[in-house]
């Protein structure tokens, strides 16, 4: 029990630092060595030669990661279940959604840009809401799951290449080229994408790259 | 030196570049995530500038070939990325024609111009200061994704606009080339190593604080 509470205690406390003595941090940009000091809740690490953001400490770090993945998730169930757009011409109703672009795409002859969309909205969103949630929702109770390095470092590789405000972009772009031709209006798919969107920046923006990364540390010991 | 700040490659050190841990580069992993850990990334400013002169390359076809076909009622239309815009332009939508010169036009070249830049920085041939050229990499890594917004244009048209005979769209090589310049001018700028525009004016610093030594002696 009293194991149990230390855990909790531990995951409540602020940034946890890793055992091992004095740790190190390197400015990305002119690589000048720091030693980490704590920093409180709400203030950032800067780099004393360039001023570059060396880390954060932010405010209900790993509750925020969670319920913001959590709903960026959640909201994917509603994207992919309801329609982008909704267009009406010529006796015909043809609806938009994620997979039937990158299907359409591949029938076309060009299954590569099919499976482009595929990767940059739907499998990079995924992998990078899924995987917070999954490394940062047993990090609330000071556990960690199994594999779940793997599952973090995969998630921060995906980062980059997920598009969903892209390809929000894109559908406002096609409504008004189709505008002209058909009535076309916004489908539930298209407000969900929006909120995807939201909840997947304030994820990631929620916890800091290192504080994760040391708290994963501090569970697994 | 740098007066009075360590550089962590002078000690051996290295940033990891996911999990960000500075752990002794002969370890040669990552002891925290296992990444592979390098003093700079290898081979860097040659991986760049190769992936740029592919993005530059197939710049010119992505915009001379057409993206996506229209048969309308017949009638064959091709439409490129340029001429799409200027119809919008035409129509009067204005703000929605900026938006496609911004992401598919200006956007690209600006990247590979970015890009050539900042190659040229990290090897002494240009001399900025290296806080401006950090935003500059910092800008090129974040506008890049944006251009991808035409391909899902293409995506989306093809998929919504099959209405039969009345109707139809078919994308065309023109999209695939635009692919190509927007995923080969974001891993050039991956392949970009920023830490490289310091180590220069470090060796410029250097330089200079030696020939101050040798005309003081």
């Amino acid at each position: 029990m009293i194991r149990g509470f230390n855990r909790r205690w531990r995951a409540l406390a602020a940034w946890p630092r890793p055992r091992g003595g004095t740790r190190y941090s390197a400015c990305h940009f002119c690589d000048t060595l720091h030693e980490v000091e704590t920093v409180a809740e709400g203030d950032a690490a800067r780099c004393t030669r360039c001023g570059a953001v060396l880390y954060q400490n932010r405010r209900a770090s790993l509750t925020r990661a969670a319920a913001f993945s959590l709903a960026a998730l959640l909201a994917m169930v509603v994207m992919h279940s309801f329609p982008f757009l909704v267009m009406d011409a010529a006796s015909l109703r043809r609806n938009l959604t994620l997979f039937g672009a990158a299907w359409s795409l591949s029938q076309e002859g060009m299954p590569e840009l099919g499976l482009a969309v595929i990767v940059f909205t739907v499998i990079a969103p995924f992998v990078l809401a899924g995987g917070m949630l999954y490394v940062t929702m047993p990090l609330i109770f000071g556990r960690s799951m199994p594999h779940a390095r793997m599952v973090a470092k995969w998630m921060y590789m995906s980062e980059p290449w997920n598009m969903a405000e892209v390809f929000l972009l894109g559908v406002l772009v096609s409504l008004l080229k189709i505008a002209k031709l058909a009535d076309v209006e916004f489908g539930i798919g298209f407000w969900a994408c929006g909120v995807v969107m939201v909840c997947m920046a304030a994820a990631v923006a929620g916890i800091d790259r290192e504080e994760l990364w040391d708290r994963l540390e501090v569970a697994e010991t | 030196m740098s007066r009075g700040f360590t550089k962590a490659s002078s000690l051996g050190l290295a940033s990891c570049h996911v999990c960000h841990l500075v752990s002794p580069v002969a370890e040669g992993h990552c002891p925290r995530c296992g990444t592979a850990i390098h003093l700079r990334k290898p081979a860097s400013i040659q991986k760049t500038v190769a992936l740029m002169v592919a993005a530059a390359a197939l710049y010119i076809p992505s915009h001379l070939l057409p993206v996506l076909t229209t048969v309308e009622l017949g009638e064959v239309t091709h439409n490129t990325i340029v001429g799409g815009m200027l119809s919008f332009w035409r129509s009067g939508a204005y703000p929605i024609a900026i938006v496609i010169f911004t992401a598919s036009i200006l956007i690209p070249l600006l990247k590979i111009f970015a890009l050539t830049w900042l190659c040229l920085a990290a090897t002494g041939r240009i001399r900025p200061s290296p806080e401006f050229l950090g935003k500059i990499y910092w800008m090129t890594e974040l506008m890049g994704r944006w251009s991808m917004v035409d391909i899902f244009v293409v995506g989306i048209l093809v998929s919504v606009v099959q209405l039969g005979n009345y109707m139809s769209i078919t994308p065309q090589p023109g999209a695939i080339a635009f692919a190509g310049v927007v995923i080969l001018t974001m891993f050039s700028a991956m392949s970009f190593e920023p830490r490289l525009l310091w180590d220069q004016l470090d060796e410029e610093c250097a330089l200079g604080e030696e020939t101050v030594n040798a005309t003081e002696t």
